[in-house]
């Protein structure tokens, strides 16, 4: 009689494991809206600021907000900048997503049209805060005209020089060069060349950043317009990769590769020991000349523009702070992302951080604080005035990766085995059919 | 009598079963049914998060006529796997062969060419692109001072894919054990016939060793053959920022399939790459079962 109960024991057994491991949990019903033994509700906020720098200022911020008011309490949670964004998007197909995550700007228009992210235009038609933040950057958050994401931080791209290394070469060290002619006349005078070596090397435009933002700095646009045009192929971009190519075959391959190394390895780069004159990097790069070359006596500048008249375009990339679709406490997580974006704990972020924020009264009084030193202060401000001349890339919707389709066509170029002109011709090809593909019905 | 005995038979069965059964249920939620719903979503446009409708044999027919990147990630991966097995598989003979020796300190050896098989990761990957750095790399450093001009390894298309293929090559230790393990299980008796009938040391090496390791040739044929279709890691840590390049010469299949997935949330055309590749590995692996009876050696030998 007993073994009668056996079979059905072990399937109860086993099922039991099964539900002990939390396998069947569903998530998104209203008694999930997490609430703590004080009533107040509980937020839960993603991010990947783990550093020891970063994780305090954003916990501190945190701190603040959870001590302003007596409604909601946020808890912080890091994942490691490889995960949070796969696990964020599990937990929205789950239906149990956090509260407040820190997502790309870039994208932020694909998730909008994924439904990955909330749609924050009815928080918005209530208290419209779009003109704290710098257009560009908020209007890389639009999706059909509506807003998925509120921005955080930025960067920009300046071009960082040696004054020292100026005036060695008989170069005004307060007049950087203005136009393309003029970086490569002035990079020939800081070349210094020891037989076949090099002593110092002027300036190589593929250090610190990619071809794609010489093409933004001489078109003053992205590769695909609004209308889904697709504009890789042009005289524009045919003129600045065979410009970028004429650098590569000046200085050649075992020189720029050596450097490159130098500069990969951050402590060694050769701009802090005078062996590199000028250097486009992101604004926190001060940051690194602080710590490792103190005495260094530099300047910032914009990019130079291909002509004169065409404009200084830089590019720039950033983070927003958004609501994942499905998430419990929507209201509650548009405040706190207010307060996240607003002028006071964005002006402590920049200041902690040496980082461009997205708030602009944040960034100008950030500009102002007497926390940083001079050069501080010069690189600072000026990476703050330069965002009128800052573009973003947001992917476009209609081909999300074209970027996979032009990268490998560029490399061969750089590689030798492609014209630039056949690249580009490739290139266009095979993102108008991407394109094509993705938005046939 | 008999009727105890099937009652106890059938007792025993029932407990074979409710042992297996955490393995069976556990297979059916995680394994099997996230199988069968890839294999349903690969025909529809699912998108992880807000669709999921039904789309017939796009996908499969966008791959195979419009996707350039599909052939191009899949001859990659075929060309790392064509030389990748056969390489490792004779490495790894090669190094347990000379580490069957009876030499002084061959257990000191032993470890050392093991020791790579314990290391693994990310950590492992970071170590060897400094190793293969162009400029400043020990191992052009150390072909230098044989007057040779190393290449570029993980710079140029024509030599990254070679370069992952030495670093497996490397890590050969794993399957090295199996093989030593497989070596020192051959019967002493057999080489002193061999020795008496005037066989030397090579065809000792080709006439006993081999075929009396050929079980575990196979084994380790086949699941370095599957191993070698899921490569990923490398080529997401070690390829200019994760896209696959130079050139798209590390777009594996696996990565190309995360980036649709995750990047372009194209989870449906993600799902139908990997049933393709699970029909291509199935395919191999069978014609590699098919094969064996030919070459595989089992001891007590009734053909099996």
């Amino acid at each position: 009689m007993k073994k009668l109960y056996t079979i059905p024991a072990a399937f109860l057994a086993s099922s039991l494991f099964l539900t002990g491991c939390a396998g069947f949990q569903t998530g998104n019903n209203n008694d999930s809206s997490a609430e703590n033994e004080e009533g107040k509700v509980v937020l839960d906020f993603w991010t990947f600021w783990g550093s020891e720098i970063r994780r305090p200022v954003i916990e501190k911020i945190i701190t603040d907000f959870n001590e302003s008011q007596d409604e909601i309490e946020v808890q912080h949670t890091y994942l490691p900048w490889g995960d949070i964004w796969t696990k964020e998007l599990a937990a929205i197909a789950a239906g149990d997503p956090p509260d407040v995550v820190i997502n790309d700007i870039n994208a932020t228009a694909l998730r909008g049209e994924q439904n990955q992210a909330m749609n924050l235009s009815e928080f918005l038609a209530e208290d419209d805060i779009s003109d704290q933040f710098y257009p560009e950057l908020w209007d890389a958050t639009l999706y059909e005209g509506d807003s998925y994401g509120i921005p955080f931080n930025t960067d920009t791209r300046v071009l960082f020089y040696n004054k020292d290394a100026f005036e060695e070469a008989g170069l005004d060290p307060e007049q950087p060069p203005t136009t393309w002619d003029e970086l490569e006349e002035y990079a020939a005078k800081l070349d210094v060349k020891n037989g076949d070596d090099y002593e110092r090397i002027g300036f190589y435009p593929l250090w610190g950043i990619n071809y794609d933002v010489w093409m933004l700095n001489a078109n003053g646009h992205n590769f695909i317009n609004e209308d889904n045009e697709v504009l890789i192929d042009t005289e524009t971009n045919l003129e600045t990769l065979e410009w970028l190519k004429g650098w590569q075959d000046k200085y050649g391959d075992d020189v720029i590769n050596s450097y490159k190394a130098q500069i990969d390895s951050q402590q060694g780069n050769p701009f802090f020991n005078g062996s590199l004159g000028m250097y486009v990097s992101a604004p926190t790069f001060y940051t690194q000349i602080r710590d490792y070359a103190d005495d260094l006596n530099f300047g910032v500048a914009k990019l130079p523009e291909m002509e004169p008249g065409n404009g200084h375009t830089s590019w720039g990339g950033g983070f927003v702070a958004e609501i994942p679709a499905g998430a419990s406490n929507p209201e509650a997580s548009y405040e706190f992302i207010k307060y996240l974006t607003g002028a006071e704990a964005q002006e402590y972020w920049a200041v902690q951080n040496f980082d461009n924020v997205a708030n602009i009264e944040a960034a100008e009084s950030a500009a102002q604080s007497d926390e940083f030193t001079e050069d501080g202060t010069m690189v600072y401000s000026m990476a703050t005035e330069y965002m009128s001349d800052t573009l973003l890339t947001p992917v476009p919707v209609s081909a999300p990766d074209f970027m996979g389709s032009v990268n490998p066509k560029i490399d061969e170029v750089f590689l030798g085995s492609k014209t630039p002109k056949q690249a580009l011709e490739e290139a266009q090809a095979d993102v108008e059919s991407l394109v094509e593909k993705n938005t046939r019905e | 009598m008999a009727k105890t005995k099937s009652a106890m038979r059938r007792k025993e069965t029932m407990y074979g079963y409710i042992f297996v059964m955490p393995w069976i249920v556990g297979f059916l939620a995680f394994t099997a049914g996230p199988l069968l719903f890839s294999l349903f979503a690969s025909f529809t446009n699912y998108n992880i998060t807000s669709q999921m409708d039904f789309v017939g044999a796009e996908n499969y027919q966008g791959l195979f006529t419009e996707d350039g990147l599909f052939w191009t990630s899949l001859w990659n991966t075929l060309y790392y796997v064509l030389f990748s097995v056969p390489l490792t598989t004779i490495g790894a003979i090669f190094l347990s062969a000379l580490l069957n020796q009876d030499v002084p300190g061959i257990r000191v050896f032993r470890t050392l060419y093991y020791l790579p098989a314990v290391l693994s990761g990310v950590g492992v990957y970071l170590l060897w692109m400094q190793l293969l750095d162009p400029g400043t790399g020990m191992i052009n450093l150390i072909l230098g001072w044989f007057g040779i001009d190393g290449p570029n390894w993980l710079f140029d298309p024509a030599w990254t894919k070679p370069s992952l293929i030495f670093m497996k090559l490397w890590s050969v230790g794993g399957a090295m054990l199996l093989y030593l393990a497989s070596m020192q299980g051959v019967s002493k008796t057999l080489y002193e016939a061999a020795e008496i009938d005037g066989a030397n040391t090579f065809r000792q090496f080709f006439h006993i060793t081999l075929p009396m390791i050929t079980p575990v040739i196979f084994f380790d044929v086949v699941t370095s053959l599957i191993g070698g279709f899921q490569i990923f890691q490398e080529a997401y840590v070690m390829s200019s920022n994760g896209e696959g390049g130079p050139a798209n010469s590390l777009l594996f299949y696996n990565l190309y399939m995360w980036r649709q997935a995750f990047e372009n949330f194209n989870m449906g055309y993600a799902m139908a790459m990997s049933w393709i590749l699970f029909i291509i590995v199935f395919i191999l692996t069978m014609i590699n079962l098919k094969l064996a009876p030919r070459w595989v050696h089992y001891e007590g030998g009734d053909n099996r």
